[in-house]
């Protein structure tokens, strides 16, 4: 009694309503994904983001600039300082890395024991910054 | 008035009404919590064996004793501008757990998240400098002079200028998963359109503010599928948001997604500039560290997995590599569902991984 033919339920308010939904945003969606694969769309894009960058661009290094000036009369680093501190970081990293590979040479680390096989926990939630 | 019929017409009593608001109540409070938690994620056990710069090594912790595990080992590569966990995604769920069970000893290549002093890296340096190096490690840890390799999306790309660059370091078996390697078809896909056209300069961009922020690449991605990302993937969720399963597994994806990482500037440019603007793969005329890239160069086995929904990279760009390849040995293999389905979906235990898992295993011995 409560559904025609179409498997269409006159008493569940709720599904006609899903059924209205899913359809519109079936539609909705083609067109979007039909907009934004535009050329159009692409060279409105690219046109955006330039002017943005453009406009930004020399906010941004006005701002830097001062802030570069207030840190040197401040007698502070800078974040061009502390890049600079990292980049010396990584090569002396590289070179370290390239002893260890002699090293390795020396004395092959398959000689240390191989982790014990064991079952995963199944268990509890780690934050993010913990899993490392 | 027969029994089913009374209740198709039943009026909801006080009661009724105040459960429903409960329900909602305790559907909305769930949906909160989906959205601002983060899910418990990348569970399997590893150790950490190499770290240079922001990229560390990863070796799991193996479930099988070794006399049952595979002679070759898997390394993973996955993609730079996003976290690799994807592929440890959760327990009862996680590609690395399935690999793990089927006797594999698994690697998984993280590249870490660059900072402004990593600007300047290039994939010449994902290439030639950090896998090389991470993979001398695996070697030496592992002891084995043959290896499998797996490379994901950008991950894929990086293993493929490797695999044809360096043929004889000992690259025995590798895995191609959705690869962005052809980019001839400039209408293939939004990616494809918007990075090729001439209004679009990533110079720009890189210069202005050093790597390209992950909301940046993450609101590209999801504009792709505006609809479906915005909305879609919401309301879907609060229609099955009583389903345990669901949820669980949209929470792990979802804190996937939330968690964008920068793209080293110089790497965007190139990919940009070098890849999709000018398809210099393809077209034989790219170089890395001045070394040509010749694909057919490539002589490991190659199972290449395409997905034929994926909309970020579409099947065009991967199909073309498997006639210019070196190797004899090659398979091309294509899944239905999308990007990222396909690994990390409910389809993937029954359809993509059985089938690497077949294929690896007759090669892995």
């Amino acid at each position: 009694m409560s559904q025609n033919n179409n498997g269409f339920d006159v008493f569940d308010p709720l599904g006609v309503y899903k059924n209205m939904r899913d359809a519109q945003l079936d539609a909705w969606a083609k067109v979007m994904v039909e907009l934004v694969n535009s050329e159009a769309y692409a060279e409105a894009t690219g046109v955006m983001l330039q002017n943005y960058l453009s406009n930004t661009g020399p906010v941004l290094k006005a701002m830097e600039a001062a802030m570069q000036q207030t840190l040197a009369n401040l007698n502070l680093p800078s974040r061009d300082d502390v890049t600079r501190l990292a980049e010396r970081l990584i090569n002396i990293e590289m070179r370290l890395d390239s002893l260890d590979a002699k090293l390795d040479e020396i004395h092959p680390p398959t000689s240390r024991p191989a982790p014990k096989p064991t079952r995963a926990p199944k268990g509890k939630a780690r934050s993010k910054e913990n899993q490392e | 008035m027969s029994e089913s019929e009374n209740t198709s017409v039943r009026i909801p009593t006080f009661l009724d009404v105040c459960e429903g608001w409960h329900k909602a109540a305790t559907n909305v409070q769930t949906l909160n919590r989906l959205l601002h938690t983060d899910a418990a994620i990348a569970q399997t056990p590893k150790e950490v064996i190499w770290t240079l710069n922001k990229a560390k090594l990863y070796r799991y912790v193996p479930v099988l004793p070794e006399e049952k595990r595979h002679k070759i080992p898997l390394l993973l590569v996955f993609a730079i501008m996003n976290r690799p966990y994807v592929l440890d995604l959760r327990p009862g769920h996680s590609f690395v757990e399935y690999m793990l069970k089927q006797g594999y000893d698994v690697y998984l290549m993280d590249w870490g998240i660059p900072g402004p002093e990593d600007k300047n890296l290039s994939f010449d340096d994902y290439t030639l400098e950090y896998l090389p190096r991470a993979i001398r490690k695996f070697k030496a840890v592992s002891g084995a002079t043959e290896f499998s390799m797996l490379g994901w999306c950008l991950g894929a790309l990086i293993s493929t200028l490797y695999a044809a660059l360096r043929p004889d370091d000992g690259l025995k078996n590798l895995i191609l998963l959705t690869a962005p390697l052809d980019f001839s078809d400039k209408s293939a896909g939004g990616f494809s359109r918007w990075a090729s056209h001439e209004a679009f300069s990533p110079d720009h961009l890189v210069e202005l503010l050093g790597n390209v922020p992950g909301e940046i690449i993450d609101t590209g991605a999801k504009m792709l599928k505006p609809v479906e990302n915005y909305i879609g993937s919401y309301v879907n969720l609060w229609d099955r948001i009583n389903d345990p399963h669901t949820v669980d597994a949209w929470h792990a994806m979802n804190t996937w997604v939330r968690d964008t990482i920068p793209m080293a500037g110089a790497a965007y440019k190139q990919l940009i500039n070098d890849f999709y603007k000018e398809n210099r793969l393809m077209n034989g005329t790219l170089s890395i560290r001045g070394e040509r890239v010749e694909l057919s160069h490539l002589t490991a086995s190659v199972l290449n997995v395409i997905a034929e929904a994926d909309h970020i990279t579409p099947p065009c760009q991967s199909e073309r590599v498997m006639d210019l390849i070196g190797s004899e040995d090659k398979e091309l293999f294509r899944v239905r569902g999308g990007h990222i389905g396909i690994m990390a979906g409910r389809g993937a235990e029954k359809n993509t991984w059985p089938h690497m898992d077949a294929w690896l295993a007759a090669r892995s011995d």
